[in-house]
């Protein structure tokens, strides 16, 4: 079975281009035997070189160098696909073996496995080898209470995508169309559904690989835990994509001294570490991470009393900062910003709600599908568990119910191009 | 056991919301784009036609069968549908076949000019309604356009789910029944546009057929000849698009190398009475009812004399079929 899954990851990865498989090849390969065979005489240096190599790759594609050193046009340069996510596993792998927090992996295919494993290669999550390794290497046995919740994780994650992500896609690709127009309230709108969009789709996807994973019987950890219920930033950096966030706080905010060394010290290593995060995104996200750092420095100063303002806060200012991933460029995402302030065009938003290219029956689906997901999130623990404990005939039933409304009131086909997820270009 | 009989049932049920969802939600075609439903309406004919008339638009909306039974007897249908493609005709033709093995087969010309598939709009026309068969995989194969796939042919509700909020009265209506909108495949048109300034005829860079379409009426010759079926190729008498001068000489030459007919109707517009002020519902593109009727009645005798074909009038059983159809036919054009 284990053979099985990586022999179909490799051929489903290799599909994107054969180039692909060379990068995560070599990554994977030199990673593997650097933890195996690197005796205690400079282990330290060893596992260095091969942690800057690998980083290297990633920071060359990330701000896109390549331009400058070999004159390749920009968009000739497509970095591998997932290299953000296996580039970070490698490390984090490479980090705790040379720290022994755990034995190296001793077979190659296994440890391909860990790199390859095509579920969370698209779009995260970000594993740990120890959190990953007994589900992903243990023997896979038929359960079908499990395999059926695997199922409906899936159809929840397509629910997401294709019911909600899918629609807004459609009014901010609107909004976005027209920059000059489209400023002051317009832009607040986007930003606010663009919170939910990406939600919808990054969650929806890891709903996705959390579900197939499930079915092949591997427990993959969860990204997201209710990120807009946070109270502040610093708790929405708990909540929201945990694989990156934990990964940031491991590997690059303690190590560079964390919170032991004063309060200046922590709020820098607070912004160089949210920085980093936003280089991993991409260099035009580097603003948007320093935003993040410097907001979660002050979190104090933006917090009230009332537990419902402090969310309220705390999401207009999320989706303030998603400007950065809404527009195509810096300079537009602080115009956009600056013209909220400064714009106050809202009569002319209200008048035009229905002219997004949405219809009234299609609004009306995305406001109630957002609801449920609104729902979901605030009671998670009690539908999860009563999901668990139905008989098997009932979630034969809601498996199909969820197709149905998926297959209907989905949005794709022809004139949509919904299938990418907004976190696998990352 | 009978928790497996459960889960069984569960199953069934599902499937039967998914068909019945997937039906509400595909179109129709019962009132609204009817052309939709005509390739469907042949499969609940009896078939005994001599004469089977395939191509595009210029075949349903120019000939009627009705006509050319109550002048000549000639049991004709008209399996065209719009924009129907060489490939398309094809494989109706070969469909057609399996049902019935008429004496005569009428090809419209006009599809030569089109060596690649036109739109999505058109193929979902001529397919949706189309029975399964391997000639329908092979058209849906041929025809796809780059944004199409094949599975929302398989299950319509890929296509069609977004009509969700623009179901009309006609879907629930029509969700298990149908009826017919044409007399033999004859669409009906009464409306009059006179011709007004055609556009301006432009010259084309190359026009010459292509490999792929003069492969297909090779193959749709073929499978005439090998049924021993006469194959006649017309041109209907439409005035745009331009049916240019190049075009009909490799036809002609075309018929005359595989020994077959050629009638270009357009040519013999004048001797048949059609007048473009008044015989057309569209400045030129189709003949509306009188000029259709106008041109039944030409090519009926036409056929008549030339392809020995049976008078049906004298046959009760068959009679007795087309006077009822007449009969609605008469109602519907008066």
């Amino acid at each position: 079975m284990n053979i099985l899954i990586l022999l179909l990851s490799v051929i489903i990865y290799a599909s994107f281009g054969p180039i692909n498989l060379i990068y995560i090849l070599f990554s994977s390969i030199t990673s593997f035997i650097t933890a195996k065979y690197t005796k205690e005489k400079n282990r330290k240096l060893i596992f260095g070189i091969t942690i800057v190599v690998n980083l290297l790759i990633l920071v060359l594609f990330k701000i896109g160098i390549y331009v400058g050193i070999f004159g390749i046009p920009e968009k000739n340069i497509i970095a591998p696909i997932g290299i953000s996510y296996y580039t970070l596993q490698i490390i984090s792998y490479l980090v705790d073996v040379c720290k022994k927090k755990y034995e190296p992996q001793k077979s190659l295919v296994k440890y391909l496995m860990y790199v390859i494993y095509i579920p969370y290669l698209i779009i995260g999550p970000i594993n740990r080898y120890d959190d990953i390794s007994k589900s992903l290497y243990g023997k896979k046995h038929w359960n079908t209470n499990r395999i059926l919740n695997g199922i409906i994780r899936v159809c929840w994650g397509l629910f997401k995508k294709y019911l909600i992500a899918g629609r807004i896609a459609i009014i901010i690709s609107v909004i976005t169309g027209n920059t000059a127009e489209f400023t002051g309230a317009y832009a607040l709108f986007a930003m606010l559904l663009y919170s939910i969009e990406i939600y919808a789709d990054f969650s929806g996807g890891i709903d996705m690989v959390i579900g197939v994973s499930k079915i092949f019987g591997i427990e993959v950890k969860e990204n997201f835990d209710s990120p807009y219920l946070s109270e502040n930033l610093k708790e929405f950096w708990r909540r929201w994509h945990i694989g990156l966030s934990s990964w940031l706080r491991d590997y690059v905010y303690i190590p560079l001294g964390g919170n032991r060394k004063g309060t200046i010290r922590t709020k820098i290593n607070l912004i160089i570490t949210f920085v980093v995060s936003g280089l991993w995104h991409g260099a035009n996200y580097i603003l948007w991470g320093l935003f993040h750092g410097i907001l979660v420095c002050i979190t104090k100063f933006l917090t009230t009393k009332s537990k419902t303002i402090n969310r309220i806060i705390n999401y207009l200012i999320v989706s303030i900062l998603w400007a950065f991933f809404i527009w195509p460029t810096t300079g537009v995402a602080l115009r956009m910003i600056g013209s909220i302030f400064t714009t106050f065009n809202y009569s002319s938003l209200f008048a035009n709600l229905l002219n997004f290219n949405l219809d009234l029956a299609n609004i009306i689906v995305l406001i109630v599908s957002t609801i449920m997901l609104i729902i979901f999130d605030i009671k998670k623990e009690k539908i999860i568990l009563k999901i668990k404990n139905m008989k098997v005939e009932t979630k034969i039933i809601l498996i199909g119910i969820l197709i149905m409304i998926v297959l209907v009131f989905g949005i794709y086909g022809i004139g949509f191009n919904v299938n990418e997820f907004i976190y696998s270009k990352f | 056991m009978k928790k497996f009989i459960k889960i069984l049932i569960i199953l069934l049920c599902l499937i039967v919301i998914f068909v019945i969802t997937s039906r509400l939600l595909s179109p129709k075609y019962m009132t609204d784009l009817v052309e939709g439903s005509m390739i469907a309406e042949y499969y609940d004919e009896v078939k005994n036609h001599e004469v089977i008339f395939i191509g595009d638009c210029e075949v349903y909306a120019n000939f009627s069968p009705m006509v050319m039974y109550e002048q000549d007897g000639i049991t004709a249908y008209v399996r065209g549908t719009s924009q129907q493609l060489l490939w398309q005709s094809y494989g109706i033709l070969k469909e057609t076949l399996k049902y019935e093995i008429p004496k005569v087969v009428v090809f419209n010309v006009n599809a030569l000019r089109y060596d690649e598939p036109v739109s999505e709009a058109y193929n979902r026309l001529t397919l949706d309604k189309m029975k399964w068969s391997k000639e329908k995989v092979d058209i849906i194969k041929a025809s796809m356009t780059e944004d199409e796939d094949f599975m929302s042919y398989v299950f319509p509700i890929l296509r069609y789910h977004s009509r969700f909020s623009q179901l009309t009265s006609e879907d629930f209506e029509y969700l298990f029944k149908e009826k017919k909108n044409t007399f033999n495949g004859f669409l009906i048109n009464k409306n009059i546009k006179p011709v007004g300034s055609l556009p301006t005829k432009k010259r084309l860079a190359d026009y010459n057929f292509s490999e792929k379409c003069i492969g297909y009426l090779d193959k749709i010759t073929k499978l005439c000849k090998d049924h021993n079926i006469k194959l006649v190729l017309i041109k209907a008498p439409s005035l745009y698009p331009y049916w240019y001068d190049e075009y009909n000489e490799q036809i002609v030459n075309y018929a005359k190398e595989n020994n077959l007919d050629f009638y270009n109707l357009k040519d013999v517009a004048e001797e048949i009475g059609i007048d473009y002020q008044k015989d057309t519902y569209d400045a030129g593109l189709h003949l509306n009812l009188t000029g259709a009727t106008k041109l039944s009645i030409y090519f009926s005798k036409l056929l008549k004399e030339k392809y020995n074909l049976t008078d049906f009038r004298q046959n009760k059983e068959v009679n007795k079929i087309y006077q009822e159809k007449l009969i609605s036919y008469k109602s519907a054009i008066s």
